[in-house]
């Protein structure tokens, strides 16, 4: 192929056109004729058996079209696994949360719903509750799930090599604990579904998701209907960061509903209701037990994480083991422990987030810089020595095959100037860094590949029709631009059809950060193999070998002689003509174990390629007030290759927001036993355009050898490691550790007057 | 409730609308005009999505009452290209990368209008400091500032 007119060009998005002129449709902007509004009976208690429910008053109001409880359910329960199969999506018998779906309306208007609500009676038994991980783990603590003892829900054990030998072995050891609160994705668009139900009883689902076939296909379990009749349909999502993944109540009750009335049900929840009733992000406590050689090199690390996962299993088996993982990914640890419980509290679901695990790798990051004090090592030399490389193996089995770890953790350091700053800023300014590795893709079975595939109109433009889901970061477009460059014509000159989970092929989805090196490498060989075919026809035409033409802006011409050319459409005409159509075809399914699992068999390769990256943050501590004020962030991040640039440093700069000052600093909720009390968005503090500080990213190109051009993912560029480097930031600015998540000024306050003291 | 008809001036149209009075401007544009260019993303003021331009100046039209909209001119994101041309904001919204899911840009490229139509030359902290009523989860901000500071001087 001749140099590249797209790919690695800073090109704009081909969804923005759309986003900018309020065209771009989201599940609440859609009407249909005849539709019904939906709304939702939530459980005020937070452990109560359900004894009886009457809705017959609301049945009769006018204007109510269907009543659903759970006996209006198959009783199937949904887990992402088989053996997490532990939520009813519309409760039968029990409630485990404050929040919990009970019942649920559709009528002609929402007015009429919410009267309905009202006069529904449930008879509720309550049962005592538990709302802290530590206390529902104690022998007598309330038992939320009948099969779950001492409320665990999931243990992830992992041990490789000899820790004890380790320890023994260590020149220095340090014990740490870190702890973090309760926090949530906040999408700007609050959760909604609409359901379409025809006379023949299918299924169109529109609503903000991370994968449209594990949704139609999770649906088509629960209602025990064929896949062919459940259709989710592409739709706009105003932000997913991992919270649109999972199966909810939402999708499910709306569709009994529209079986039940034959009629099209909108449910578009609250704020509120988003916060409580879909998914939060687990809080952890986490103990770090880390022995080094000398030279800083980790000889022994244990690791314990408690995580709070509310009333039920969601992603749970992902979510114990992701940060673990996340560490083993960005350095050699060659003894290693880990146990990981996630236990059942009564409280909301938690699920996975592009910022999981602040006090998990907030606090291995902040504790590499306390050893490396301790040893007078510079943070960054230390993460230096203790780097993975291309051709090592991760603890648990996995090779890595492109690394650019050292060279962002040097590109990071040199850019912020991290030698003039580290230690020698006045008291109050501080400098920080933060390190992670990344895997893309994981273990998903026959949902872990994508295919694609490519049509031709005969006026020489193209279709290409993929799996691929875009929440905003910008799938849609990448494989817009990668597949026109291919085939050398202009992003407009192809339409992308996407999303659908009747009409595109299947497609492992927005999650676990595969979409460039899966879903964009499948589009890819559906492209090459479409070029290949049109060069097939224009070699007879021109009177030349496939190897000796080239496609550029429409047209095929013999790369020697530019001159001898003929339109693409001519090409794609003759090929309809002669009855060989041109179809591309693609697929690709990451080299992975397949045989790996979370917590049955958690070694092998875990993914087909890893990302790395590392960030610098520059802080100013106001030790009267104990604000911290983020002031510079630069991060520098191994994508493997930048497709779009813009949109790759469009991912630093929003995880600056969510997993830096958000996280960090700001996000947590507050509870009174199991009812949250700033489920809404003037409470629930989220940074503000002033709150952000000026960001320099950085892009590392590894050149995979298997990803599209050399690409990997940047969808977790920094939203993993800003809280270690802002940590580690406060410690250089005034010399104290907060070791709770997130840092708010009372803890700053805290940790310096304790230190005065001393 | 007691229904009653109003007009409303959007985008230079006049409209006939029958409401009830408690009927928010978030409600009448996207339920009654079909504009469903803002958004609601929650209710009660805090984050922004909602925002139309009355009179030219930034409003929440979820806490703005449909008949307190009456003999204003309603500005919503729709109205903001004229014979088929993008407006500069949103041109520079597209061309900067500024749009990621796209749910506050609607709320954005208005309040940058309004604000870059007064302030035609804005340092990057007063930039900052108009769209901080507007939560963006996805872009962190950066390339949003960046096209607001690269219209600056063009309205």
């Amino acid at each position: 192929m001749a140099e590249h007119t797209l790919v690695g060009h800073r090109v704009p998005r081909i969804d923005s056109l759309d986003k900018a002129t309020g065209q771009a449709r989201y599940t609440a902007d859609l009407t249909l004729p005849r539709m019904l509004y939906g709304k939702v009976l939530r459980s005020p208690y937070a452990h109560a058996r359900i004894l009886n429910i009457d809705a017959s008053r609301a049945e009769r109001l006018r204007g109510v079209k269907a009543v659903v409880t759970g006996r209006d359910t198959a009783g199937v329960r949904w887990g992402v696994f088989p053996y997490t199969r532990d939520q009813q999506l519309l409760t039968g018998d029990k409630v485990r949360y404050i929040g919990e779906d009970v019942a649920a309306v559709a009528a002609e208007d929402e007015e009429i719903a919410v009267e309905a609500l009202e006069l529904i009676e449930v008879d509720y038994e309550v049962l005592p509750a538990v709302f802290g991980p530590l206390e529902a783990m104690q022998e007598g603590a309330p038992q939320i799930h009948d099969h779950a003892e001492n409320n665990i829900n999931i243990h992830v054990p992992i041990e490789v090599g000899d820790v004890e030998k380790g320890f023994k072995k260590s020149y220095h050891v340090r014990e740490d604990r870190f702890v973090d609160s309760e926090y949530t994705y906040c999408q700007t668009e609050p959760y909604a579904v609409l359901v379409n139900c025809d006379l023949s009883g299918n299924l169109e689902i529109w609503t903000p998701n991370a994968s449209p076939h594990t949704k139609a296909k999770a649906l088509s379990n629960l209602l025990e209907m064929p896949l062919t009749k459940v259709k989710v349909r592409r739709i706009c999502t105003g932000g997913a960061f991992g919270g649109r993944s999972d199966i909810f109540p939402g999708e499910f009750i709306a569709a009994l509903m529209a079986l039940k009335a034959a009629r099209p049900v909108k449910l578009v929840y609250t704020r509120e209701e988003s916060f409580t009733s879909v998914r939060q992000a687990h809080s952890m406590i986490v103990d770090l037990k880390t022995g080094v050689r000398r030279d800083g090199t980790f000889l022994a690390n244990e690791i314990k994480v408690i995580m709070d996962g509310g009333a039920y299993s969601s992603t749970g088996p992902i979510a114990t083991s992701v940060p673990f993982l996340v560490w083993e990914e960005t350095y050699r640890l060659p003894n290693v422990r880990f146990n990981g419980y996630r236990v059942y509290t009564n409280k909301p679901v938690r699920g996975m987030y592009r910022c999981h695990g602040r006090a998990f790798l907030g606090g291995l990051g902040m504790q590499l810089d306390m050893i490396a004090e301790e040893l007078g090592i510079d943070p960054v030399e230390m993460r230096l020595r203790n780097a993975l490389r291309t051709g090592d193996t991760q603890a648990t089995g996995s090779k890595i095959t492109s690394c650019g770890l050292s060279e962002a953790l040097q590109q990071a350091a040199e850019k912020s100037g991290w030698k003039e700053k580290r230690g020698k800023l006045p008291f109050g300014k501080g400098i920080g860094m933060g390190a992670n590795g990344m895997m893309v893709g994981f273990p998903m079975g026959i949902r872990g590949g994508s295919s694609a595939m490519m049509k031709f109109n005969e006026d020489g433009g193209a279709t290409l029709i993929s799996g691929v889901v875009d929440t905003g970061s910008g799938n849609d477009s990448m494989i817009v631009q990668i597949a026109a460059d291919v085939l050398g014509l202009k992003m407009e000159d192809v339409n992308l059809v996407s999303a659908d989970s009747e009409i595109t092929p299947l497609d492992q989805g927005a999650y676990s950060q595969a979409a460039a090196f899966v879903s964009a490498n499948a589009a890819m060989a559906a492209a090459i193999d479409a070029r290949e075919q049109i060069l097939n026809i224009a070699s007879d035409m021109l009177d030349a070998t496939v190897e000796e033409l080239d496609l550029r802006d429409g047209f095929v011409y013999k790369k020697e002689r530019p001159e001898r050319n003929i339109w693409m459409g001519k090409a794609i005409r003759k090929a309809l003509m002669d009855d060989t159509p041109i179809m591309g075809r693609g697929s690709y399914m990451p080299k992975i174990d397949q045989t790996r699992e979370w917590v049955s068999n958690p070694k092998g390769q875990q993914a087909g390629t890893f990302s790395f990256g590392a960030v610098v943050a520059e802080v100013e501590v106001d030790a009267e007030t104990g604000q911290v004020r983020v002031s510079n962030v630069t991060g520098a991040h191994d994508c493997g290759f930048a497709i779009n640039p813009m949109a790759v440093e469009g991912q630093l700069e929003g995880s600056v927001a969510s997993g830096g000052v958000g996280a960090t600093l700001l996000e947590e909720h507050y509870w009174d036993g199991g009812q949250m009390l700033n489920a809404s968005m003037l409470e629930y503090k989220v940074p503000l355009s002033v709150d952000m500080p000026h960001i320099t990213p950085i892009i590392v190109e590894s050149m995979d050898p298997e990803g599209p051009f050399g690409a990997k993912e940047a969808g977790l560029w920094g939203s993993m490691n800003m809280f270690q480097a802002i940590g580690n930031a406060i410690y250089d600015a005034v010399g104290v550790w907060i070791k709770d998540f997130p840092i708010t000024p009372d803890k700053v306050l805290a940790a310096l007057e304790e230190r005065n003291k001393d | 409730m007691e229904k009653r008809l109003i007009q409303l001036s959007v985008n230079g149209d006049e409209y006939d609308v029958v409401i009830t009075p408690n009927q928010t401007l978030l409600e009448v544009l996207r339920e009654n005009l079909e504009l469903t260019g803002a958004k609601e993303g929650c209710g009660e003021g805090a984050c922004g999505t909602c925002t139309v331009l009355l009179d030219g100046k930034p409003v929440r039209s979820c806490l703005t009452l449909a008949v307190e909209a009456q003999a204003k001119q309603i500005e919503t994101v729709e109205g903001l290209a004229s014979d088929g041309e993008l407006h500069p904001v949103q041109k520079a919204f597209i061309e900067h990368g500024a749009i990621q899911c796209g749910f506050c840009s609607p709320a954005m490229i208005l309040t940058t209008k309004a604000f870059l139509e007064e302030n035609p030359k804005p340092s990057e902290g007063e930039v900052r400091r108009a769209i901080s009523g507007v939560v963006c989860r996805c872009t962190g901000y950066a390339k949003i500032v960046a096209a607001m500071m690269a219209t600056a001087g063009e309205l």
